[in-house]
């Protein structure tokens, strides 16, 4: 059996433009949220975001290709560049066939559907970009990924609303491990912040409300009341492990196993029982031949919905049992926001980081604990701990589910 | 480790042929055109102004009129095609919920209820935007929906390649059952491009075919093409565990024997030179199903009418089969259907099962004078009744995705 490790990582993301300083963030309980920047907000009272800052796309990405690229594909081209730095992978000496690419997004390029689309209206249908169908697509970044990186192994992207960053990884994963490639670029990537998005999930009811925006998301806390959409991508390198070791590679934790499923039950919200998410989280242990205590830390979905949440908590609950008090479980959206289809890939590297330094991210905001919400959720403070193996879940609309899971490497 | 194989047991395809399976392949045998001046949007200033349009169909044999409502014309068509496949399947889904899965390809998802939300958008205010914009125009909703209204509560996404999007989306659910996550799927593609973005945005990138004579705009491999015809669709198949499909003694269509793909790294939008990139994919799924190129009797080709795709195309299928390519029938759903782009390599991954089950293969039409750089038997004189034990079904996405699926006879 073919196993898989995590050999390089890069993150963008409001935390930091990188993955040194997103950690530090996350270890010191920052937190990425603020006033949105971006567009025009006064139709809104509490105007929220997680929005990437001080990011520089032509450090990774030449002119002539930024001009013409989304945010959402500089987002991925960046975590990309990044993780095949600290990776140490020399891909141009590798056949290009066994190095793929699969990124997940739930929508894709945002920004360039929105600007064609005003053209339309505005200029009528001659003026829309040639461009335009390129980037229509949700997988305009894998494209321009194994472009830039000359992989023309297994290439497509994943979508399935904000559990779509695991589902990638997970199948990516697989891909390495039934011998169709030797190294993976996988991951998710996102810029939903564009007035139209906003206004939809403004419509929905389910975005943050606070006066301050550092403490907007709340999740598990008694007082949370929604969620902040964030930006930015992640990349995990994934690499068959003989390989890595073959070339002496630091390698940060092991892919274990992943499962993704279907509540089956309603477009947006999560069946109050929690059985679709329950049922990831089972599978995933069972495919990782893990038995439930040896599990230590669930780096939660957590969105900051009172839905969610309580649901989550429910599932955690059904699958651990009694190990549930021991398990330590943080919501990193309360400092990252929740940052749609990438989600699932930054909380899944986060995952892998937590078994590598043995140091746990908090849940920041949490003040008052919620009786429905009874688990250890690392109240505000990071810990340090020993992380034998690490899960990372994810719940998206549409019903969807993820669960993936990482053990600390020891060779 | 025990190697699980995966059979077809249900179907269910909607195409500009037909609003249905049987519709569909009667359609298709009979070199039907299903390309029509495009209705479902004013395209008035459009330069393209032909379709493949899915005729009228009953939308509440599967879903209700309220639920309707909050779903995008792509998701209509999947949980409709979704359902004609289960209902074939007769899968005991209450029993086995948890282990039947669902993956839907779908290129661009909900992009007319997008479009229709900017108009709100930019001329009521973002306060009048609906709460059901984001919901209803991510691509993963025709999988999350259809495993809503099925019960279908396995391994579930959407899985997005371009043009290749179905087929990727296929072949996926394929390793799923075979690695033992999943005792059936529900997989292929869906899309609803005919809106007005969609045509603008193809017409601009040069794809779309300037014709606008119905009867001649999308035609494979002739001379004279000049790009594709947008069309929608969906074609959504039940894979199963082949071990369970006998044990419940299932009515067996073909078996899926390999799932090949790579990317070409190479253009955003044009294909590498010489169809380096598909015949790899192709070459892989070969290998994978353990056949020679010379046990294929027929390829249903991507073939989208564009000057490009269909010459590389053919030059993909000489380096894969040598001499023997002269040999092979090949043919292009997509001259009766048009490019339906994410949902293609589901409905001609369908269309391929149905020439296994029936032991014949449809026409191309329209080649009135046949590129002489597109030198294979494309069975341009009319449907064909034919041996068919292996069978390849092709599909090559914009961004440089090529999938490659190979299909064979259930010999029971």
């Amino acid at each position: 059996m073919r196993r898989v490790v995590v050999t390089g990582l890069g993150l963008v993301t409001p935390l930091g433009t990188d993955v040194a300083c997103t950690w530090d963030a996350l270890v010191a309980g920052r937190s990425g949220l603020g006033l949105i920047t971006r567009f025009d907000t006064s139709a809104y009272e509490h105007p929220i975001a997680a929005e990437v800052k001080d990011f520089d796309a032509s450090a990774y990405v030449e002119p002539k290709l930024l001009r013409r690229i989304d945010l959402s594909s500089q987002f991925a081209l960046a975590a990309t560049q990044q993780a095949v730095a600290d990776s140490g992978l020399d891909l141009a000496s590798m056949p290009p066939r066994r190095v793929g690419v699969l990124l997940g997004t739930g929508m894709g390029s945002a920004h360039q559907i929105v600007e064609q689309q005003r053209i339309l209206d505005e200029k009528g249908p001659r003026r829309v970009s040639p461009f335009m169908t390129s980037h229509m697509l949700p997988d305009t970044a894998t494209g321009l990924v194994a472009m830039a990186t000359g992989a023309r192994g297994p290439n497509f992207a994943v979508t399935a609303a904000c559990a779509t960053g695991g589902a990638t990884t997970g199948e990516a994963a697989e891909i390495i491990r039934r011998g169709d490639s030797d190294v993976m670029i996988a991951g998710g990537y996102e810029a939903p912040l564009q007035p139209i998005y906003y206004a939809g999930f403004a419509a929905m009811k389910a975005l943050a409300v606070h006066e301050d925006p550092a403490r907007a998301v709340r999740p598990f806390d008694l007082d949370r009341n929604g969620f902040i959409l964030g930006e930015g991508g992640a990349v995990l390198i994934l690499e068959e492990l003989e390989h890595a070791r073959a070339r002496g590679a630091r390698i940060y934790a092991e892919w274990r196993g992943a499962a993704t499923s279907n509540d089956a039950y309603d477009m947006v919200g999560a069946a109050e029982d929690g059985h679709g998410v329950a049922q990831a989280m089972e599978d995933a242990l069972e495919r990782a031949g893990l038995d439930a205590s040896e599990l230590d830390y669930i780096n939660a979905h957590g969105t900051g919905t009172a839905l969610n949440d309580r649901v989550e908590t429910r599932a955690i609950r059904d699958i651990f049992g009694e190990h549930a008090d021991e398990l330590m479980v943080s919501s990193t959206k309360s400092m990252h926001g929740h940052m749609m289809g990438a989600a699932g890939a930054v909380e899944a590297a986060i995952a892998v980081l937590t078994c590598y330094h043995g140091l746990v991210p908090p849940t920041i905001n949490y003040e008052t604990p919620d009786p429905d919400c009874d688990l250890d959720y690392v109240p505000n403070q990071a810990r340090r701990a020993d992380v034998r193996a690490a899960m990372s879940t994810s719940v998206g609309l549409g019903g969807h589910n993820s669960a993936i899971i990482f053990s600390r490497w020891e060779d | 480790m025990d190697e699980r194989r995966v059979v077809v047991t249900g179907i269910g395809i909607l195409s500009a042929v037909g609003a249905g399976r049987e519709a569909t392949w009667a359609g298709l045998l009979a070199g039907q055109n299903g390309i029509v001046p495009t209705t479902h949007v004013d395209v008035s200033d459009l330069t393209s102004q032909v379709a493949g349009q899915v005729p009228e169909f009953d939308l509440a044999q599967y879903i209700d009129r309220k639920e309707a409502r909050r779903m995008d014309r792509f998701t209509h068509l999947a949980v409709t095609a979704a359902g004609e496949a289960l209902d074939q399947a007769g899968l005991d889904i209450a029993a086995e919920g948890d282990q039947i899965g669902c993956m839907i390809g779908s290129g661009i998802g909900g992009i007319g209820t997008l479009e229709q939300e900017f108009d709100v958008f930019f001329h009521k205010g973002p306060n009048r935007v609906s709460p059901l914009l984001v919901p209803m125009f991510i691509p993963d909703m025709a999988a999350g929906q259809t495993s809503i209204r099925f019960g279908l509560r396995g391994p579930n996404y959407n899985t997005v390649s371009a043009c290749a999007s179905g087929a990727d989306a296929l072949g996926t659910a394929y390793e799923v059952i075979r690695r033992g996550d999943a005792v059936a799927m529900v997989a292929g593609g869906s899309e609803a491009c005919v809106t007005r973005m969609s045509i603008a945005a193809f017409a601009n990138s040069r794809a779309l075919s300037r014709n606008n004579d119905p009867e001649t705009a999308s035609r494979p491999f002739d001379v004279d093409r000049d790009g594709f015809v947008i069309g929608e669709g969906a074609g959504i198949m039940v894979l199963e565990d082949r071990e369970h499909a006998e044990a419940r003694g299932a009515e067996i269509y073909a078996e899926v024997l390999a799932y090949g793909q790579s990317a070409d790294a190479f253009h955003v939008t044009a294909p590498a030179e010489n169809g380096e990139g598909a015949a790899r994919a192709m070459n892989l799924a070969l290998k994978r199903a353990g056949i020679a190129a010379s046990d294929v009797d027929y390829v249903n080709a991507h073939g989208t009418s564009t000057p490009l795709n269909d010459k590389f195309e053919t030059m993909s299928l000489k380096t894969v089969f040598g001499e023997a390519a002269h040999s092979i029938p090949v043919s292009s759903s997509k001259s009766m259907i048009g490019h339906t782009l994410g949902a293609a390599g589901g409905i001609e991954s369908a269309v391929t099962v149905l020439s296994i089950r029936d032991q014949k293969i449809h026409p191309t039409i329209h080649i009135v004078n046949q590129d002489p750089e597109c030198d294979l038997d494309f069975v341009a004189e009319g449907p064909r009744d034919l041996e068919v034990r292996y069978a390849m079904s092709n599909s090559l996405g914009f961004g440089g995705h090529n999938a490659s699926l190979i299909f064979g006879r259930y010999e029971g």
